[in-house]
């Protein structure tokens, strides 16, 4: 009972300093808004696109993280306008992944996000959950103040700075570029005293105006920085060209995590190809013409004329709805004419059946070369399959 | 227009006779392969090309249709080191290895704060000396519009460069100087390499026209390609003139690279031996139809797979599904993986070891060790 009373004393104690440190609120929560798994494969073929409505309440500051695995060593991953496929900022086009990845966003940012969403792309990793927090989930403290150094075109300067300034820094921090003076093509690299690259995908990162933050998932580059002490000797040296490094901070996520997935996007379920299947999944084509699929050559190399395709597809009831005629068309992946060659796009309209379409010479050709695309309205494709005749 | 001499007219008149009797024979119902013409068929430009280039030149000819040899580019410039990676994977090294002057602004012979030396040979006599076959290639890097980088790239950016290959008809412009500063340079190396003996594949000037004939709105990736056709080939010609006539380098099989659709980029059957074709998209049916259309473009010319490799879109495929689909490429030669190399993949990017493996499996694919033998070294 003594011990009970003691506990509660001390509870007490411990609340009193939060709760007017944080004004008396309680911690932000970040919130999932896009559930996986959603696979980035090869060659920037795939996407997913938030939707516009996570970004209603979203503030400046605030920060996209996207937990993803399976990264290659060579993964990049992209934050796009959906309508453009521009990178939502120039530092967001590409960049290197090692373990979650986030924007923090800006004013132009969130213009782009509540009018079309954002599209999250790359190459070869799986995105898991994608979260919004608020820019109070984290605390920054400035370890290095200068002087400032800029880093001119030909990459020759650099900032070295001391072990002591990472003393705090821990697995899941961050470190925050603050930087200023900014040029077209600016990048960043954040190497070890041995001048070695911390990690490779902070060799040569897009520096942005609003600088850039670099999570530590791992113990590699953290013993890297410690192998150098935590007193004066030189730990990081930061490298690069076209920005002025002003300061560096090290960043903590004090946040809590919600669990709540009420209305969280889910990524449209995932199929594992089986033989003779090109495509198996959820592709929406809507009304605005917008949908394509490509199918590379690969899966035709020893196709004959007798083989066909067989499509299948749901239709869209709100196309339907809206007057939109359902249809389908396979085009050269080149001059995005008709498959056969023919003048004129063939048009197959969509009845709820599957479409079987049979090569002719000319349309086999084509896709033994370099394969083709489906475009079309009103409906969502589910599977494609590839059936010999052999 | 070519005068025909009398006695080579009665030649083909006969060969016509004879290949009218021979088609009555087979009934004429199928359209043979294309197949590549006897050895004697092709000859190098450069009449007066040493004993060692003449032997690796006969013994391209002789296997021509017959066997591809394999090849891999260096890592980056001066190094066997994807070829060390083939041996890894399949006990056999790869018969080319291709070196790339792309960093000779910082060879140390010309630059003491270089980190490599093009002058020291030693990783191309040692490769030699194993009985490997040398290639070399340049991407040719000219400062960048920002002063302090190089670049190979065309444009206006700082990072790109403006230098134009057109003032290679202009002696007193500073791209002229530059060029032959250059040229130069690298022919100092090739002559040490024909000092020691050594016949060189050599591909200058490569992929010129980018992907300008392909489609609209498609230009050159280099800038040796972009100012269009006639400036490139002047450009070809110089430096064919500045190597061979001026330089007496007599140790060069000269391999022009086509892209698509750009047949009016080629320099000229004088001034070029064999023919190259670079493909990411390296799949066995498009590969067969652009081999063919390059045999009946360039009939007197070996044809050649200059570059493969793993692409964006596709994964190439094997080589014995290349060769059963009717390709025969002189050689292949498959890109180097930097992550690969640095430890940082896992995967090679471009060709990996089950596809080497299917290579040297296949039965037509010839090896270092083959070709020394084939060479008599």
């Amino acid at each position: 009972m003594k011990r009970n009373k003691y506990i509660l004393f001390l509870l007490a104690f411990l609340a009193l300093p939060c709760g007017e440190g944080c004004g008396g609120v309680l911690l932000a929560t970040e919130r999932t808004i896009l559930l996986g798994p959603k696979t980035i494969g090869k060659a920037w073929k795939d996407n997913i696109v938030l939707e516009a409505r996570h970004f209603k309440d979203v503030q400046p500051g605030d920060v996209l993280t996207v937990y993803n695995d399976r990264a290659k060593g060579t993964a990049q991953g992209a934050f796009q306008n959906p309508q453009t496929w521009q990178g939502v900022a120039p530092e967001y086009g590409y960049f290197g992944i090692n373990g979650p990845f986030r924007m923090t966003m800006t004013e132009d940012i969130l213009r782009i996000a509540r009018t079309h969403g954002i599209a999250i792309g790359g190459h070869d990793y799986r995105i898991l959950r994608v979260t919004v927090s608020d820019s109070a989930d984290y605390r920054e403290t400035i370890v290095w103040n200068g002087p400032a150094v800029v880093m001119k075109s030909d990459w020759s300067a650099s900032a070295e700075i001391e072990g002591r300034c990472f003393a705090t820094l821990q697995e899941g921090d961050g470190l925050r570029l603050h930087v200023s003076k900014v040029q077209e093509g600016a990048a960043a690299k954040l190497m070890d005293f041995t001048w070695n690259a911390l990690d490779p995908s902070v060799d040569g990162m897009p520096v942005g105006e609003n600088g850039i933050t670099w999570y530590i998932h791992d113990r590699a580059p953290l013993l890297k920085l410690q192998l150098a002490g935590t007193g004066s000797n030189t730990a990081m040296r930061v490298g690069g060209k076209g920005y002025r490094l002003d300061q560096i901070g090290i960043v903590q996520f004090v946040g809590e995590v919600s669990e709540d997935l009420s209305s969280a996007q889910r990524a449209p379920k995932e199929y594992t190809l089986q033989p003779g299947e090109l495509f198996h999944g959820e592709k929406y084509f809507p009304a605005d013409w917008s949908g394509n699929l490509t199918i590379n050559a690969a899966p035709f190399q020893k196709c004959t004329e007798n083989d066909v395709l067989l499509i299948s597809y749901r239709l869209d009831p709100a196309a339907k709805a809206a007057g939109v005629t359902p249809q389908l068309s396979l085009r050269n992946t080149r001059t995005w004419g008709e498959l056969t060659g023919a003048a004129e796009p063939v048009w197959y309209p969509l009845d709820g059946n599957d479409v079987v379409y049979l090569f002719d010479a000319v349309a086999l050709d084509a896709v033994k070369t370099r394969g083709f695309i489906l475009t079309g309205v009103g409906f969502t494709l589910t599977k494609i399959e590839l059936i010999s005749a052999q | 227009m070519q005068r025909i001499s009398q006695s080579t007219a009665m030649r083909h008149k006969f060969i016509i006779l004879f290949s009218f009797f021979f088609c009555v024979g087979c009934g004429a119902t199928e359209v043979p392969e294309p197949q590549p013409k006897p050895v004697a068929s092709y000859s190098l430009c450069n009449a007066n090309a040493t004993a060692e280039t003449q032997q690796l030149w006969s013994l391209l000819c002789s296997q021509y249709g017959k066997n591809a040899l394999s090849g891999v580019v260096a890592n980056i410039d001066w190094n066997a080191r994807e070829a060390e990676n083939v041996y890894q994977w399949t006990g056999h090294y790869p018969a080319i290895n291709v070196f790339d002057f792309i960093n000779i602004h910082a060879s140390k012979d010309v630059n003491k704060n270089g980190w490599l030396d093009y002058s020291d040979m030693t990783p191309v006599e040692e490769w030699h000396q194993a009985g490997g076959i040398v290639g070399c290639m340049w991407h040719w890097q000219v400062k960048a519009n920002n002063g302090t980088n190089y670049t190979c790239s065309p444009g206006v950016e700082p990072g790109q460069t403006s230098f134009d290959p057109a003032k290679v008809n202009d002696p007193s412009s500073a791209e002229y100087k530059q060029m032959i500063h250059d040229i130069d340079q690298v022919a100092g190396y090739l002559k040490k390499m024909q000092k020691r003996g050594i016949a060189v594949l050599w591909r200058p000037l490569h992929e010129a026209s980018g992907n300008t004939s392909e489609f609209a709105g498609g230009g050159a990736w280099f800038w040796w390609g972009a100012k269009g056709a006639e400036a490139y080939k002047a450009l070809w010609r110089f430096m064919y003139d500045r190597m061979v006539n001026y330089h007496k380098l007599n140790n060069l099989i000269w391999i022009w690279n086509s892209q698509m659709n750009d047949y009016d980029w080629y320099p000229g059957d004088d001034v070029v031996d064999i023919v190259g074709r670079d493909n990411y998209y390296a799949l066995q049916y498009p590969l067969a139809k652009e081999f063919k259309a390059l045999q009946e473009q360039f009939p007197n010319k070996l044809i050649t797979l200059a570059e493969c490799g793993n692409g964006d879109e596709v994964e190439m495929s094997l080589w014995s599904d290349i060769w059963s689909e009717g390709s025969r490429w002189s050689w292949f030669m498959t890109w180097y993986d930097y992550n690969y190399n640095a430890g940082t993949s896992d995967e090679h990017q471009f060709a990996g070891e089950a596809w080497w493996k299917d290579a040297f499996n296949s039965g037509v694919v010839l090896d270092r060790d083959e070709v020394k033998g084939l060479m008599r070294r």
